[in-house]
């Protein structure tokens, strides 16, 4: 194992004459580099279990007989270590080079990995200019690989490397060696094309040239590239990337192992989904509509447009008729900017950002129960933890590499694993958590609320209660206890088929862990009651007297970049920067001393009372930046109906979405790779975003329009560059600097713990610990739509590579569900219920539960008039991703 | 031709025997286990065996009880056996013949150091195109099971032993014990590099032993006539008992024979052997199995026994013997052996992975008159390359014909590639390279 054992004890050891001290369990490759000597390697890879095929790192060690591969030998005390200074070791590598050139094609002009080669990089080093093997070269014919990963085997040095990751790292095992010998080829696991997460894993991790990416063969040789390093747009793992760009054209992604919060390790929406910034639809100038049609215009026009109408309409109805939306895929610095300018120069509260859609829900239960508005554990924590409890995550699609870490801690560390997901275990063509889970409570999208009172339930019958706690608030624990004891194990298994010893043992696995983090995703925070469930999993934390244990905590997955961003940066209506809270005046008199202007003391509001008031009359104009509600909420939630009653609606966008359609203006913004300034991640992790190409057309940083703005309305916020709002963001929060590589996560407050345990969970309590109304008809089916591992949003149909994998919405069904309804793969189904019918194609997936159609929310376009609406009462997250339909094969399909 | 007391062979050779259990019962068998189980404890019998001085059979001749010794004695959760039956070394052919004809004896074997290692579950890996072999072999683990010599309270002591067959899928690489265990877990057959061994972690990272089938179908003598018995038979005190050598090649009669070990190569060849089939005089002769470098002449007064044939510079290996005449090409032997190698070589290791196929190469270009000067400079090279530096013992395998050949006989090498220097067109041109 790479990662030596936690103890402090060390071992020194001699390299080359150099002296080095290592824990004990270091391996005598790392132990060497650690001193500057660079042992030449194929095989090897700091993530990987060693394999010692390759031979390359042969070194002499002092009475050990034979020469040792330095990549599975272990250092000890007193050894004696010769690399580059054993004449033996050194003619060792230079055989084992003539060797693997024997067969290598030597086609490095026409290579991609030609300039960043490890076999070029050593050959130039040890070998001569010429081979003596003089025989033939073994071919293997041209086989096509998959869409976006390129295979040529003849250059295959056999180092297993991309099977080794695939297995180990990313739990998909989609690649194989097949044949013998020299005839050893690398292929997709079955007789069909590649067909797996598409990570890039196997790309990234090839010494050679054998696994390369077709999105950018053949443009380019690494010296032409230049570095950006960055971090993923996609979703709130917040993964360190780094843009390699070729004459201001995106060519590729790369990851660095050992940074970033991914250790290198990406999805495929990092490594294969880069081009949507160079989509020929992006937005280059200001768009303004006359009658039906847009016309382009310059900047000023567009914005003294906008600067007007927002004034005339302030002036009309007042401030509180303007509204404003804003995307969590936005830097901290463009949501700062965009709620100083709504509650500073417009004069209202009344905004709203993404993390509404779900991540509020997270956010406001750890505020509430801990007093953060962050986890209080890190990556670390889950990749050390020794039990996790995953809820309602579906975490391969929804926070991939926030799953890696837990497939680490499982895996690789033995950690016990509970689920509560949708899914069921089977193997299919991407990984699947719940195949590792010790305990798997495998329920129906509708279940996740009661399965999690049946773990509170089994928990409080086990009697797994923290004694200290209890005794100091006996009246919280009984009145949990008490509603608990009034629900049946049988109503509970009526709603999720499990029964009670099930809970029972995951309650036991659960109350034995001493490094606890419970891991919750969309099925719950997106689903209805999903701020219900996430406090009652807080409780589980806090009954059981986990909550305050170092390593342990709720970690709740933001779905988008900087839905945490979002929310820290003040962009949902009624919490100011830094998570306080707008009723607060002794905070908001802070606020506007530092602002120099004042804040509005109306109360904020939420997206869907921002609908709601449109649909009245009552909201008149309305700024939405980079989101697209028209595409993200059903036709149930008015939505429609709302913009088309707006007087003034005014787009801020990459694209012409569904939303900028009809808006009176549209402002050309830039994305991602074309601006600097900060993301954080779902761990709470800031972290610098940076130019990697120009700006596309006459688009501008989200910031910088805002800004402009301001200066139209003559309330001038002017900032030369993004740094000086990183400053004043710095200065009014001190917890937002961008933090080094580990950084310590949040404290739970025991004066807010004591304040929820002895008055404020009274608040709730009653209907949190209620079994939902089950009101299963039974011919009837639960349709989810979520998330799927190949997209993010509508956002990440613009990306060429993602579309290549997945390019059009199916819903899919359990093979033997699909069977019992008559249906095969590919046919065609009328799915309706009494808001609508659609007709879709069938996919098959034994992962799906039985009696549960998924669809990807990403090409919802028209299986979203299914959909109901309904918004939480506590934290106005609106509920869309559930319905029940019926299913329906159309003949002749 | 003089006769010996065979030990592992001596119920095959009573006439009518079937290898049934009823017949192995009335042979005496069976009494080992009950003995065993009744009055002994497991360290007594690891004791007793490492009193017998058995060696591995399987070829690397690793002391039997020392190997059990090494599984950790307070180790919770499963251990394991494995009897590696996947006999695939060219040459050698006398575990199938235990397997076929008397499989009782080594599942006898196999239940007794399930008890001495503290093992429940075990496994006969056997060679996948053994398909009779382990058709007797499940139908022998049914008749014991239903005896009570295996199951779940095995003659009444409430211990648990059950065995397993289970068929290869036709790789010489699984005979490899790492390379076994891996298969077994339902992997691609390759070795593992060690440390760790698999007395700490073997089939599932689990302790386990490893042993030959032969090794297996001592035991059960060993436990019945004492440790002490078994030490004094052979060549005491490092090869003791009698192995089963594989006689093949230019012989009047092939076979297998059991003889003491120790007993000088011409004695085995010629007297037990029946001596060459013509009148041809003896070439050379691989003592041990294809991975066992060739001898000659001059080596056949050296004792069959582990030490001896090291001395000379080979291994007794598996125990195959084959014979070569007058009058066969030492270069077409090796190249014969070499293709095998290539054929076989699992693909993990660099050298011999890529050694094995250059070496087959160059070797038939030798063979087919288009050798060229510094071809044996650069097969020795690679074989030195090769031996010592891979993980498993395959690669010390595949240059063992060569690098023989090439110190006995590099006189045939030489003169072929003489002819072919001979015969080439002396063309100033520049070569057009073709496939």
């Amino acid at each position: 194992m790479p990662t030596p054992s936690t103890t402090t004890e060390t071992v020194t050891l001699t390299i080359d004459g150099q002296t080095a001290t290592v824990p004990k369990g270091t391996l005598v490759i790392e132990a060497a580099r650690q001193v500057g000597v660079m042992v030449p390697h194929f095989c090897y890879h700091p993530k990987l279990t060693p394999d010692a095929n390759c031979r390359m790192c042969l070194v002499e060690i002092e009475k050990m007989p034979r020469l040792q591969t330095s990549c599975s030998t272990q250092a000890t005390e007193g050894m004696v270590v010769k690399s580059s200074s054993s004449v033996q070791a050194q003619e060792a590598r230079k055989m084992v080079l003539d060797f693997i050139l024997a067969n290598h094609p030597l086609d490095c002009p026409v290579c991609d990995q030609g300039g960043r080669c490890d076999l070029q990089d050593f050959s130039h080093e040890y070998t001569a200019t010429s081979s003596r093997f003089q025989e033939l070269k073994r071919v293997f014919p041209k086989e096509y690989f998959s869409p976006l990963i390129e295979t040529q085997m003849n250059r295959c040095v056999q180092c297993m490397r991309c099977v080794r990751y695939c297995d180990q790292i990313m739990d998909v095992k989609a690649l194989a060696p097949t044949g013998r010998g020299t005839l050893t080829e690398i292929k997709a696991f079955g007789a069909h094309e590649l067909d797996c997460e598409f990570c890039g894993g196997c790309v990234q991790i090839c010494p050679v040239g054998a696994i390369t990416s077709r999105l950018s063969m053949y443009e380019f040789r690494p010296w032409m590239l230049k570095r950006t390093d960055s971090v993923c747009g996609y979703c709130g793992d917040g993964c360190q990337i780094t843009f390699q760009t070729k004459d201001n054209a995106l060519i590729e992604i790369n990851s660095t192992q050992g940074s970033g919060r991914n250790n290198g390790d990406l999805c495929a929406r990092g490594y294969f989904g880069y081009h949507v910034s160079e989509h020929p639809d992006r937005l280059t100038l200001p768009l303004i509509r006359k009658g039906d049609e847009f016309q382009s215009v310059q900047w000023e026009e567009a914005l003294e447009l906008v600067g007007q109408q927002l004034l005339d309409v302030k002036a009309k109805y007042g401030a509180d008729a303007i509204g404003g939306l804003i995307s969590g895929r936005c830097t901290n610095e463009d949501i700062y900017v965009f709620q100083k300018f709504m509650r500073g120069v417009v004069g209202t509260n009344r905004i709203d950002s993404s993390a509404r859609y779900g991540h509020l829900n997270g956010v406001h239960a750890l505020q509430r129960v801990q007093g953060t508005h962050r986890w209080s554990v890190s990556f670390e924590d889950i990749e050390s933890a020794d039990t996790l409890l995953l809820v309602g995550t579906n975490i391969t699609e929804t926070n991939p590499i926030t799953g890696l870490k837990v497939k680490e801690a499982v895996k690789r560390r033995g950690a016990k694993l509970i689920t509560i997901e949708a899914l069921n275990p089977a193997i299919g063509s991407i990984s699947n958590i719940v195949n590792l889970a010790q305990q798997h409570l495998g329920v129906k999208p509708t279940g996740f609320s009661t399965a999690i009172l049946g773990l509170l339930k089994a928990v409080v019958e086990q009697s797994i209660l923290d004694a200290e706690l209890q005794g100091k608030a006996p009246a919280y624990f009984n009145a949990i206890s008490a509603r608990l004891q009034a629900l049946s194990w049988d109503a509970i298994f009526a709603q999720t088929g499990l029964a009670s010893d099930l809970f029972t043992e995951a309650a036991q696995v659960f109350g034995q862990g001493k490094k606890v983090v419970v891991l919750v995703g969309p099925g719950v925070l997106r689903s209805e009651g999903g701020f219900g469930m996430t406090m009652n999993l807080m409780d589980l934390l806090l009954i059981t007297g986990k909550l305050t244990n170092p390593g342990c905590g709720l970690a709740p997955l933001a779905e988008e970049n900087n839905d945490q961003g979002a929310f820290e940066m003040g962009g949902t209506g009624a919490v100011l920067p830094g998570g306080t809270s707008l009723g607060d005046p002794a905070v908001r008199e802070n606020l506007s001393k530092a602002w120099g202007r004042p804040i509005p003391d109306t109360p904020g509001s939420s997206l869907p009372q921002l609908i709601e008031d449109a649909q009245q009359g009552k909201l008149k104009a309305l700024f939405v930046v980079g989101e697209n509600p028209l595409a993200s909420l059903p036709p149930s939630s008015g939505i429609h109906s709302a913009l088309e009653k707006l007087d003034f609606l005014v787009c801020q966008e990459l694209f012409l979405t569904e939303t900028a359609q009809k808006a009176h203006v549209v402002l050309p913004a830039c994305s991602y790779a074309e601006k600097d300034g900060t993301f954080t991640n779902t761990e709470g992790h800031i972290q610098s975003v940076r130019t990697a190409i120009d700006m596309v057309g006459e688009s501008r940083p989200d910031w910088e329009i805002f800004s402009a703005l301001s200066v139209m309305m003559n309330n001038p916020m002017e900032y030369g560059d993004v740094k000086e709002i990183g400053k004043e963001i710095r200065n009014l929060l001190p917890g937002t600097r961008t933090l080094g590589p580990a950084p310590l996560p949040a404290q739970p407050d025991s004066s807010a713990i004591a304040r929820y345990v002895t008055t404020d969970y009274q608040r709730d309590i009653a209907p949190r610990y209620q079994l939902p109304v089950n009101d299963a008809a039974t011919d009837e089916i639960t349709l989810q739509v979520s998330q799927s591992l190949f997209h993010s949003g509508k956002f990440s149909r613009k990306a060429k590579g993602l579309l290549q994998v997945e390019a059009t919405g199916k819903i899919y069904l359990h093979p033997e569900e699909a069977a019992r309804r008559g249906i095969s793969d590919g046919d065609m189904v009328k799915v309706s219920n009494s808001l609508g019918e659609v007709l879709t194609p069938v996919g098959l997936r034994e992962r799906i539960p039985q009696g549960v159609a998924t669809f990807p929310e990403h090409f919802d376009e028209e299986i979203r008039q299914l959909l109901p609406y309904k918004v939480d009462p506590e934290t106005q997250v609106p509920y869309y991703k559930l319905a029940r339909v019926h299913l329906k094969k159309v003949v002749g399909s | 031709m003089a006769q010996y007391e065979t030990i592992l062979l001596k119920n095959m050779e009573q006439p009518g025997y079937s290898g049934s259990l009823e017949d192995y019962e009335r042979a005496g068998g069976y009494q080992a286990l009950r003995k065993v189980l009744k009055d002994m404890q497991p360290d007594q019998v690891i004791e007793e065996v490492k009193k017998s001085s058995l060696r591995g059979r399987g070829g690397a001749g690793f002391p039997t009880g020392v190997k059990w010794g090494f599984i950790p004695k307070d180790h919770p959760g499963p251990k394991y056996l494995c009897c590696n039956a996947d006999e695939s070394e060219p040459g050698t052919f006398k575990d199938r013949q235990l397997m076929e004809r008397d499989p009782h004896q080594m599942l006898e074997g196999m239940a007794i150091t399930c008890f001495a290692i503290g093992a429940e579950t075990s496994y006969v890996y056997i060679r996948g195109e053994f398909r009779l072999g382990a058709k007797i072999l499940e139908k022998a683990v049914q008749e014991a099971k239903a005896a009570g010599y295996l199951g779940e309270n095995v003659l009444g002591t409430g211990r648990t032993i059950n065995i397993f067959v289970h068929a290869g899928a036709g790789a010489y690489i699984c005979g490899e014990e790492t390379a076994l265990l891996e298969s077994l877990e339902g992997k691609r057959g390759q070795p593992r590099f060690k440390p760790p061994f698999p007395a700490t972690h073997g089939l599932y990272q689990k302790p386990t032993v490893v042993n030959n089938v032969e090794t297996m179908a001592n035991i059960p003598h060993i436990m019945n006539k004492g440790g002490e018995w078994f030490a004094g038979i052979g060549s005491p005190p490092k090869s003791c008992g009698t192995r089963i050598f594989c006689l093949s090649g230019h012989v009047n009669r092939p076979g297998n024979y059991e003889v003491p070990m120790g007993m000088p190569f011409r004695e085995f060849i010629y007297d037990v052997g029946g001596g060459m089939r013509s009148d041809k005089p003896l070439k050379a002769f691989i003592p041990g199995g294809a991975s066992a470098p060739f001898l000659t002449p001059e080596h056949l007064d050296v004792k069959m026994d582990f030490e001896a044939v090291a001395m000379a510079g080979s291994m007794l290996g598996s125990g195959g013997v084959t014979v070569m005449e007058e009058g066969t090409s030492m270069v077409w032997a090796a190249l014969r052996l070499m293709e095998f190698f290539y054929h076989e070589s699992c693909g993990k290791c660099t050298p011999c992975r890529e050694g094995s196929s250059w070496l087959t190469q160059i070797l038939q270009r030798i063979w087919n008159k288009q050798g060229r000067q510094g071809d044996l400079d650069l097969l020795d090279e690679l074989c030195k390359n090769i031996a010592g530096r891979t993980i498993c013992a395959f690669g010390e395998a595949e240059v063992g014909p060569i690098q023989s050949t090439l110190k006995y006989f590099r006189h045939e090498y030489e003169e072929l590639i003489r002819e072919a220097e001979a015969t080439r067109p002396q063309s100033k041109e520049i070569p057009v390279f073709t496939h």
